[in-house]
């Protein structure tokens, strides 16, 4: 009780200085707790937070694989190939050069490079048809009307590779439904048919 | 005061009084037309939406293999599941057109004014949700349109500079339409949105009832007459008959024009034909008559200078010294939206 009675003393005989030097303290105290928590609450929740970023982006899936498509001999200026692969993607395969390389030949997609619809071949036009936002693409692909053609894209190439005399095309294997059984493969005397 | 009261009163410590001097905000005259009851329309629509999700989500699945599937069984097969998904669907077209037209009459009375510029944003908040929520919705149906609506708009993220290609990829699950895709709909069209959304109703009726509602004379109204009412019973009673009439209206539409379901998705083939839902018409419009870049720039521009109304407006007035300023854009604005909107309802391409 003495002692109680003698801080007492100590603490009513203070000058107002010390009490702006407690004051002080006490705030800077206050601060530095309240970053401190704030700090270790970043710290503990942040990397659940990041972790739960990570869970819900999506992992890197191997759905395309090299699949077979022809012997490079097989196919002529004159005569494409409508190839589809086991997702179910058609691809219109042509050759553009008269070597047996990769490069003297290209593959089509059907998905528009505007907004992801499939196009389809307009005979009567002659050129492929997006129906979402009227886009249109020449025999070769490149975009001749609507969007994409403001947009200077052409139709998607699917990556192509010779090995031996066998080409090869880099193309999706599964897809979200199953497709439609039909042969894998048909042939076009022109360059942009449709089978 | 009985055993019963007495008990209830220790555990739960509030008076009548108190409770009514908490909830009973005089609510201005104007809210006796119907028409400025848009606010509780949507918020009616919205739990008729949670209470006919729930009973789908009894049947839905959201794989790529069923969803269309379950859809098909609640429509033929389950009791009354026509009638509930029929409910859900023209519900949600109320919802939209409840909620955009409570905007804009919140915009005609300039209501969204300071002190009231947060609960604008709030607003716009919930417009989004609602739009994100139709959307995510129509997508799980896994029908040809759906499913090529779902797959043009997550497409139409990845031109948004920096966070598009992500967004897009959180949404989809991968860099196109894929297995997860249809539950990541699901999570976010049943749990994500609606949660959002009720919180942010939550603060938008809270800050209503702090700030009061927006108060409006009328030119016929004489002067003496009592500018309020209570919102217990009289304003309640409103909120009430409007609600009765629209379920009558629901259920009439849900039984003559009972929801449909078109062909299954086929990811290998576009229709000739491919419409959004009709609130969407507008920006599919808009896709087609601009470059996408343009197209998707000038949506978030406008959509973000909508956000910030109430600011632009404060500058607006400012500079033109003119308080109709917004009217004038507004109406310009009306005239687009439905005019774009027409146009697409119209033509097939």
């Amino acid at each position: 009780m003495a002692e109680s009675q003698h801080d007492h003393d100590k603490e009513s005989s203070s000058t107002p200085t010390d009490i702006d030097d407690d004051g002080s303290r006490r705030d800077f105290l206050t601060t530095a707790s309240t970053v401190a928590m704030a700090g270790g609450l970043i710290a503990g929740y942040g990397p659940l937070a990041a972790m739960a970023g990570r869970y819900l982006y999506p992992a890197k899936d191997h759905n395309d694989a090299w699949q077979y498509v022809a012997i490079v001999d097989e196919i002529t200026r004159e005569e494409s190939l409508i190839y589809q692969s086991p997702s179910g993607a058609r691809v219109v395969i042509a050759r553009q050069g008269d070597g047996n390389t990769a490069g003297d030949f290209v593959a089509l997609s059907n998905v528009c490079p505007h907004l992801g619809c499939s196009v389809h071949w307009e005979p009567q036009n002659a050129r492929f048809f997006c129906p979402c936002h009227n886009g249109a693409f020449d025999a070769t692909g490149k975009a001749t009307l609507g969007p994409p053609a403001q947009a200077n894209q052409s139709l998607k190439q699917f990556p192509l590779q010779v090995v031996g005399n066998q080409l090869y095309i880099l193309a999706p294997l599964v897809s979200i439904v199953e497709a439609e059984p039909r042969s894998n493969m048909a042939r076009c005397s022109h360059a942009v048919r449709e089978a | 005061m009985g055993r019963l009261q007495a008990w209830f009163a220790e555990r739960v410590p509030v008076t009548g009084d108190q409770f009514r001097e908490l909830t009973n905000e005089p609510v201005p005259n104007h809210l006796k037309r119907w028409w400025f009851c848009l606010g509780g329309t949507p918020a009616y629509l919205f739990l008729v939406q949670i209470v006919t999700g729930i009973l789908l989500a009894f049947y839905y699945q959201a794989t790529p293999a069923s969803a269309y599937e379950s859809i098909r069984y609640i429509t033929h097969e389950v009791n009354y599941g026509w009638y509930f998904r029929s409910l859900h669907k023209w519900a949600a077209t109320f919802m939209i057109a409840a909620v955009i037209l409570h905007q804009m009459r919140v915009y005609f009375t300039a209501a969204y004014r300071r002190p009231r510029e947060i609960n604008w944003v709030i607003g716009m908040c919930l417009l989004m949700a609602a739009l994100m929520t139709g959307f995510t919705g129509y997508s799980l149906v896994f029908e040809q349109l759906s499913y090529w609506g779902a797959t043009v708009a997550s497409n139409l993220s990845d031109a948004v500079p920096i966070v598009g290609p992500i967004a897009k990829q959180m949404l989809l699950g991968g860099e196109e339409y894929n297995e997860h895709t249809l539950s990541r709909f699901y999570i976010v069209h049943a749990a994500i949105l609606p949660a959002s959304m009720i919180l942010l109703l939550i603060v938008h009726i809270t800050l209503i009832r702090l700030h009061g509602v927006t108060e409006l004379r009328f030119a016929d109204e004489p002067a003496d007459k009592p500018g309020h009412f209570n919102f217990f019973p009289e304003h309640l009673y409103t909120e009430i008959i409007v609600g009765l009439v629209l379920m009558i209206l629901l259920s009439a539409l849900a039984t003559i024009l009972p929801a449909e379901l078109g062909p299954k998705a086929d990811p290998q083939t576009t229709p000739e034909v491919i419409k959004p839902e009709w609130f969407f018409y507008v920006s599919f419009r808009w896709l087609k008559m601009f470059s996408l870049t343009f197209a998707v720039l000038s949506t978030g521009f406008i959509v973000g200078a909508m956000f910030v109304w109430p600011w632009i407006d404060s500058l607006l007035m400012r500079v033109t010294k003119s308080r109709d300023i917004s009217v004038y854009i507004g109406i310009a604005a009306t005239i687009l939206l439905i005019g774009l909107t027409i146009v697409e309802a119209v033509l097939e391409h």
